[in-house]
């Protein structure tokens, strides 16, 4: 063959290959723009958190499907009988978004009498109560499979359900309640269930009241979980076709693309504007910018480390809006600690290590403004309902040279490398304090969650900032989930206590239901509470927060617990920095992470 | 030749057994085990504990082991923690995607790669083989990652031709039917095969072209067209060929980071995903399909160079009885 033979065959080649990728170009999508007017109708697209993967349908979840994008997509679906946004500015009741009118409780508050909205499934079916006691009955007789089951709670709590009429019913309970908290805490957990078509025991048996028993409820709940383990039949199942919400299901994929479309037969006050929200999942916060930067999502996010990049996307036509979530984010201290646990028992101590952290310059500069300084045990992005005045006014800022001279009080004197070490021991107010021997270091360890270029700053200020007072601290960085497994609560004698310090917040250490009660944190013992904080003060307040009738309760516990630092406060970073079309309106990021997608619109 | 296979096969079957022990062993040295990851910070002890006894996580290493390899002979991969699926069926829904990922790259570099490779080696030394070989080593230079940004800034961002990402659903028909979502993808996944290939092919046929075979072909005037396609071409590619074979599980290795950049929802998708969740039996059967490929990748070069090339062929009793004579 010629040697220009061999070229221009190559040339041929490369040139066809050249049009055939050409082929295959697509025009990209424009964003921004839009008249103010609501289309309605229209496509949206939404990614999803990095590494979310949707995974679970039926509204009671097992454990380790509680992600809070399941809950999000799924009250979509299946209304929840109350829930709780941040619609109206602040986190209160959705009145439209929830399946019955406001609860009126007895005088007593042992009983709760709930009336239903006008709602009906899409097989035609009205929402009534039997949908109500055939979830009671579900979550009582399957308890310990349910993922939010705490015992003495929903279920346990309701001793008898009482059906009124078709629309109304009685909850009676086993106490008196908060009515404020039972309301966002408690009857936020129940979703009716269809029990028209979900009451049968299997895939051929008919529809019936097997769930009155408890056996029968056990093989009804069987078989729901069952077919919410195939996640491959949830677009097709005709199960998951009965609906009361806004939105129907389209697709579901297990690599987590979901589509939801307009529920034509919704009859609630809350209907969808859109024809369809797409859910796409992403790997990595990176994976998904570079798709926002093409234009690929209409409603994403971007890693607060791109901040900088503000000004090209708004000139793309997005708009950015940090989505501040419903969180408290701490440093918890091992109160069980052999080795520190007496030091970090010492409020001195405590306040001296608070009043060197830098709050706000941790939020302005490593979190380029993106995150919140809080005080206390209340979220404070955007609350001003149960936060108390000492919480808000920050009872600790920043100030160094207090730390210094609190520590310096205490009989704590700075060694050779700078590192303070108890001087004075004893229990008098110029002593280190009780169980604290002569020659004690305060030279602390962080364990740390690894992957986050905020978090790898927020320990090195933390650093530098406990260095200034004589306070040495290491810090091992480990992937979240080896963090949360290594800093579980312990006892001084029982197995290895040996963590001091843990960090798990770079999104937010503890999201709440809509009122911020610490039943599950800082009370003695509770389920999160890892560093085995223990105050019978606290715990009084945290019980009247739950059964007592005090408006004031939580504003009492959020002062406490503000001035008693059972943990190191830290700043609140966003749920995420939000890239929105400018084009969409109705959108409310919502702190307790729901969507209420069915209020977007174009305007475009 | 099937004693060789037979041999070879019974290898492969070990090599992928110590691979599922390492595995194995390496996963569950991971701190802390994956109960808290998996249900989250809200999880009670109870749960914790349930979970591990509804795993068998409480039981020893080697109890664990042999229950994973007693399920696995039953063809029982076990069940994803945090995708409420059978490893196995999200190993057939997502390998597909992989496979169509890795063998379109693989043709991609191939089809240009063999053809640039001879091109470079009939015109060795002008301004095309500079060329083409400075681009060659700056692509092999290339980490994926980097070359798939670049490819997105470019093709995606700047000139907005193609999607940054893939079309998304639950079978190949949805990749498909965005054909334009698979190009960045492809072309990314080629990259660094095409500098190798086309660097290997070059040197092959410069090899074979300096061979006594093709100066006795051109003494007695075999036209240059047949001496190039009928003698130096198959020759060339033998070696070629048993390199692809290796190269065939670096290819499924580089989806990986194809996949996690494209949001390509492939089997590297879902082994990123699953070692962010601590997902075990998910991690541990792409960690299985891989093992798998490297050593099927190895063995099917071994006999396509035995099929290619007749000296392979000859058994080494009479190869050296042939030399002594």
């Amino acid at each position: 063959m010629g040697r220009g033979g061999l070229s221009r065959t190559f040339q041929a080649l490369m040139l066809c290959a050249c049009l055939g990728i050409a082929g295959c170009a697509g025009a990209p999508r424009q964003h921004g723009g839009g008249q103010g007017r609501a289309v309605i109708g229209g496509s949206l697209s939404f990614a999803l958190p990095p590494g979310a993967t949707p995974n679970w349908l039926l509204p009671i979840s097992l454990p380790g499907f509680t992600a809070s994008f399941n809950g999000a997509i799924r009250a979509e679906l299946y209304v929840p009988l109350y829930l709780y946004s941040g619609a109206s500015g602040t986190v209160g009741l959705d009145d439209a978004a929830s399946a019955a009118n406001p609860p009126s409780y007895a005088p007593d508050g042992r009983s709760v009498t709930i009336t239903l909205k006008n709602l009906t499934w899409s097989d035609g079916n009205p929402l009534t109560s039997r949908d109500v006691e055939f979830w009671v009955n579900l979550a009582r007789a399957n308890k310990q499979s349910w993922a939010k089951y705490t015992s003495g709670l929903i279920p346990d709590n309701i001793v008898a359900f009482r059906a009124l009429d078709e629309h109304s019913f009685t909850l009676q309970l086993d106490r008196p309640y908060n009515p404020d908290w039972f309301t966002a805490n408690q009857l936020t957990s129940i979703t009716p269930l269809p029990q028209r078509a979900w009451g049968r025991t299997g895939p051929v048996a008919p529809v019936s009241d097997a769930d009155r028993t408890d056996a029968g409820a056990k093989r009804v709940f069987d078989y729901l979980v069952e077919q919410a383990r195939d996640l491959a039949g949830y677009s097709s199942n005709p199960l998951w076709k009965v609906v009361n919400g806004p939105f129907t299901l389209t697709s579901f994929s297990s690599s987590g693309h979901v589509v939801l479309t307009r529920n034509p037969r919704y009859t609630g006050p809350d209907p969808a504007r859109l024809d369809t929200v797409t859910f796409l999942p992403f790997t990595s916060g990176s994976a998904e910018y570079n798709v926002l930067l093409a234009g690929g999502v209409d409603f994403g996010y971007l890693p607060t480390a791109n901040l900088g990049q503000r000004p090209k996307l708004e000139a793309e036509g997005y708009r950015i809006e940090p989505w501040a979530g419903w969180a408290i984010t701490y440093a918890p201290y091992n109160f069980a600690n052999p080795a520190l646990g007496a030091v970090f028992g010492q409020l001195y101590l405590r306040q001296a290590i608070q009043r060197a952290v830098n709050q706000p310059a941790i939020a302005a500069v490593i979190w380029r403004g993106a995150a919140t300084p809080g005080y206390g045990p209340v979220p404070q992005d955007s609350d001003d309902h149960y936060l108390s005045e000492s919480q808000k006014a920050n009872p600790y800022p920043f100030d160094p040279d207090l730390a210094r001279s609190l520590l310096a009080g205490h009989g704590w004197r700075p060694g050779t490398d700078g590192v303070l070490a108890c001087a004075a021991p004893g229990t008098g107010p110029a002593n280190c304090g009780a169980d604290i021997p002569a020659g004690t270091r305060l030279d602390l360890a962080i364990l740390a969650e690894s992957g986050s270029d905020e978090t790898d700053g927020t320990m090195q200020v933390l650093k530098s900032e406990l260095s200034k007072i004589g306070v040495g601290l290491s810090v091992r960085t480990q992937p979240l989930n080896s963090v949360l497994a290594n800093c579980s609560s312990c006892t001084r004698d029982g197995g290895d206590c040996s963590w001091q310090l843990s960090y798990f917040g770079t999104q937010g250490s503890w999201y709440f239901d809509a009122n911020p009660s610490g039943e599950d944190l800082f009370a003695t013992q509770a389920s999160a509470n890892f560093g085995s904080y223990s105050s019978p003060r606290a715990d009084e307040l945290i019980t009247a927060t739950t059964t007592g009738r005090s408006p004031g309760a939580m504003r009492d516990y959020s002062a406490l617990l503000a001035e008693q630092l059972p943990v190191i406060w830290l700043p609140n970073p966003p749920y995420q920095v939000s890239a929105i079309d400018a084009a969409l309106r109705g959108v409310v990021q919502d702190p307790l992470g729901g969507l209420q997608a069915q209020r977007w619109y174009w305007t475009r | 030749m099937s004693r060789y296979i037979a041999r070879r096969l019974a290898l492969a079957v070990m090599v992928v057994l110590l691979v599922t022990v390492v595995t194995f062993v390496l996963l569950h040295l991971l701190p802390g085990g994956p109960a808290r990851g998996v249900l989250g910070l809200k999880a009670t002890a109870e749960q914790i504990a349930a979970f591990n006894a509804e795993q068998g996580l409480d039981q020893p290493l080697p109890v664990q082991y042999w229950r994973y390899l007693s399920r696995l002979l039953t063809g029982d991969l076990g069940r994803s923690y945090s995708l409420n699926s059978e490893v196995g069926a999200l190993l057939m829904e997502r390998l597909p995607k992989t496979l169509l990922l890795t063998a379109s790259s693989t043709l991609l570099a191939v089809a240009v790669a063999l053809p640039l490779g001879v091109l470079q080696a009939v015109r060795r030394g002008n301004a095309l083989d500079h060329l083409a070989t400075g681009l060659a080593f700056a692509l092999y230079a290339t980490p994926v990652f980097f070359l798939s940004l670049i490819l997105i800034i470019v093709f995606a961002q700047l000139v907005p031709l193609f999607p940054a990402q893939a079309a998304q659903g639950d079978d190949l028909a949805a990749l498909l039917s965005q054909p334009g979502s698979l190009v960045l993808p492809v072309l990314a996944g080629a990259g660094a095969t095409v500098a190798a290939l086309s660097r290997f092919m070059r040197s092959a046929v410069l090899d074979n072209l300096t061979e006594d075979y093709v100066r006795t072909a051109r003494a007695k005037g075999t036209p240059e067209r047949e001496i190039l396609w009928r003698h130096v071409w198959p020759n060339s590619l033998t070696s070629v060929v048993a390199m692809l074979g290796y190269y065939i599980p670096g290819i499924f290795g580089g989806s990986l980071v194809v996949e996690s950049m494209f949001n390509y929802p492939g089997v590297g998708l879902l082994f990123w995903t699953s070692a962010r969740n601590a997902d075990f039996p998910v991690l541990l059967g792409v960690v299985l399909v891989v093992g798998v490929a490297v050593v099927v990748g190895a063995l099917l070069a071994d006999l396509a160079q035995l099929l290619l090339d007749p000296r392979v062929r000859i058994p080494a009793r009479r190869a050296r009885a042939g030399a002594t004579r």
